[in-house]
């Protein structure tokens, strides 16, 4: 086989680096005397294998378990759990504050949880208050109360499901809709001290809500039954935790990305969160405990086949990257 | 459902920026720059006409129009600090008055942020952390219903349940918890479940005083050692040599352990954008009737073969201009 020089990546506009030597310019040619072989040892080969091959993995194991799932049991952890019987203690009439705080790029583990908790909460009779500290959460969020609370989210066809049922929510009767205030941590500090002066007393519809009956006596986030925030990240469950948790004491329970779940856990630990839901893995449990198995559960069961990629990818490189030591410690380099 | 022809447009529009994106995996292209520079377009544009109608016309606009004296008005005072904000692009020589409103921010955030980190981080957490490493086992004879609730296997109704019975007749041994005939089948299996000696009911819960949690003993030792050892390794003042340098490379191998777990969380939320996006594009994630009109798996296919003929052209136009 003709040596072959290692090719250099190429850049984001696809072309090469014109100005660096080839990548063997510092090595002696073959035809001198002494020259080692060129020929690239197969740990070499195999260290630059071209990595779209991995993106090409990852795409088959994704797409492939939507067509044959394994539909692997699914057991709640305990922080699921204790999330859930938050949720359960709950009685009809109660009133929640959920913190809708994501965007469209973690809509695929947080859109899950909300469907799952919105049908527990009105299966329950439950009212809700909905608002946001995220910018982009908005058109999202008004998107998921058509979809998920206008409606019932039982069906005639989910004959699956053993539960109670849901019915359609109506605004400002069994739920309102707050909107979305810039500021932060500042808003969230503002809403543990008032909440209704925070949104200047109106809810995103501009009704007042001093004329929403469910408003009556709810005036900061400590006349709330429960706190359920659903949080991509600053600010969140921790902008929560810090500015109002410890300060009124409040019963908050969260939802996160699966990113944000080793932040998140010693909050849990430490019982300034009643509840954790980290990850589509998670809100699978959760589907289990309310009984009815949906996108979380369907997306945990392709998460495995991917997860099980990443592993396959990481023994690969590791077993090619000490059997090139080992190749290069013969070699004497 | 009928779904409206801007949301069919969309749903469409959607899948093929997602191919654009994925385009990049060829290589830099002109579908991957149009995709990304309508991104930044899209949300530059959304995120000012937010800011606009969330706080500029609310706060400074409405408040100073609605105001009996606009020149006496707490709202110019932000408005105020914005326009010094600008002075640096005007005047080199008084650039730094652009500080004074970077430096009223600064201070506004370290403010509510001081008191609620050391509250809620170094309060609660070292309250947690400097526990008795010695872990007991919860006495279900003695121990509150909310307590007991938060065991392995157990829920509200189950712990009033084994509160309510105790109060008859207190427990002499865990396996008759499981005995109760006041638990339903569900709750008794969950029970069942529950149970384990490492790490489940058994490990946790006792029908007297002084057991100990074993695994959660061991647990905080592991917590206490591996928080030392992990500041040892950031200490350098002192050569990381002999005993010095094993209790560091223990720390090592504790945030190592950390670092994996926080990587292992960050793949797990990768993969479920992708997920998220093939469950978009194939339709899973919405009602039939709509999946139906969207046509999501032929439009991939369209998109695909577009994005291919596309590259083609521009490869060939390249080659033959270089």
């Amino acid at each position: 086989m003709a040596d072959k020089p290692t090719e250099l990546p190429e850049d984001r506009t696809g072309k090469r680096p014109r100005d660096l030597p080839p990548a063997n310019a510092d090595q002696p040619k073959s035809n001198l005397p002494g020259a080692r072989s060129l020929k690239p040892h197969w740990t070499e080969r195999l260290a630059t294998f071209d990595r779209r091959w991995v993106f090409l993995a990852m795409a088959i194991a994704i797409v492939v378990p939507f067509f044959a799932p394994l539909n692997l049991p699914v057991k709640a952890s305990p922080r699921v759990r204790a999330l859930y019987y938050s949720v359960e203690s709950l009685h009809e009439g109660d009133v929640v504050f959920l913190s809708m705080d994501f965007d469209p790029a973690s809509t695929p583990e947080l859109a899950p949880f909300f469907r799952a908790v919105a049908l527990h909460l009105k299966r329950k009779g439950v009212k809700m208050v909905l608002a946001s500290t995220w910018y982009a959460a908005p058109p999202l969020v008004e998107r998921y109360i058509r979809e998920m609370v206008d409606r019932p989210l039982i069906g005639p066809d989910d004959t699956d499901y053993k539960g109670p049922p849901d019915r359609a929510y109506k605004q400002n009767v069994d739920y309102v809709w707050l909107g979305f205030r810039e500021g932060k941590e500042a808003v969230i500090a503002a809403m543990g001290n008032d909440l209704r002066a925070t949104f200047d007393h109106r809810a995103a519809d501009g009704t007042p809500l001093a004329d929403i009956p469910m408003m009556e006596g709810i005036h900061q986030l400590k006349d709330f039954d429960l706190i359920i925030t659903i949080s991509a990240g600053f600010p969140g469950t921790k902008e929560y935790v810090q500015q109002v948790q410890s300060r009124y004491d409040l019963p908050i329970v969260a939802a996160c990305t699966a990113v944000s779940t080793t932040d998140l856990t010693p909050y849990y630990d430490a019982g300034q969160l009643l509840g954790l839901v980290g990850g589509m893995g998670a809100v699978a449990e959760y589907e289990s405990l309310i009984g009815k198995p949906g996108l979380g559960t369907q997306g945990a069961d392709v998460l495995n086949f991917g997860h099980l990629v990443v592993i396959l990818a990481i023994v690969f490189g590791n077993f090619i990257y000490f059997a090139g030591r080992r190749q290069r410690r013969k070699r004497g380099q | 459902m009928d779904l409206a022809t801007i949301d069919l447009f969309g749903h469409w529009v959607g899948i093929f920026l997602t191919f654009c994106i994925l385009s990049f995996l060829y290589k830099d292209n002109p579908f991957y720059k149009l995709a990304e520079h309508l991104f930044i377009g899209v949300s530059v544009g959304y995120i000012v006409t937010q800011q606009y109608y969330n706080v500029l016309e609310p706060k400074v606009v409405q408040a100073i129009a609605s105001a009996d004296h606009w020149y006496f008005n707490l709202a110019l005072v932000p408005l105020v600090l914005v326009a010094l904000l600008f002075v640096r692009s005007v005047s080199k020589r008084y650039a730094w008055i652009g500080r004074y409103p970077l430096a009223f921010v600064v201070a506004l955030y370290a403010g509510i942020q001081i008191n609620a980190v050391a509250q809620a981080d170094l309060g609660q957490q070292m309250k947690r952390a400097m526990s008795d490493v010695v872990v007991d086992r919860t006495n279900v004879n003695t121990a509150s219903a909310k307590v007991i609730q938060n065991m392995p296997g157990m829920s509200p109704d189950v712990a009033q349940k084994i509160v309510a019975h105790r109060d008859q007749q207190p427990f002499s041994s865990l396996d008759d918890l499981a005995g109760l005939d006041t638990l339903t089948a569900d709750q008794r299996a969950t029970l069942d479940e529950g149970r384990g000696h490492v790490t489940g009911l058994d490990a946790r819960l006792a029908v007297t005083d002084g057991q100990i949690d074993w695994f959660g003993t061991l647990s905080r030792i592991f917590m206490v050692l591996g928080l030392i050892a992990s500041l040892v390794y950031f200490y350098f003042s002192i050569a990381h040599k002999g005993a010095i340098g094993g209790v560091s490379r223990f720390g090592v191998w504790v945030l190592m352990i950390g670092f994996g777990a926080s990587f292992g969380f960050t793949v797990q939320g990768r993969i479920a954008l992708a997920i998220g996006r093939s469950m978009d594009i194939l339709g899973l994630d919405k009602a039939p009737a709509v999946a139906e009109q969207i046509h999501g798996p032929l439009a991939a296919l369209v998109v695909v073969a577009i994005i291919v003929f596309g590259l083609a052209v521009w490869e060939l136009r390249s080659r033959r201009a270089r």
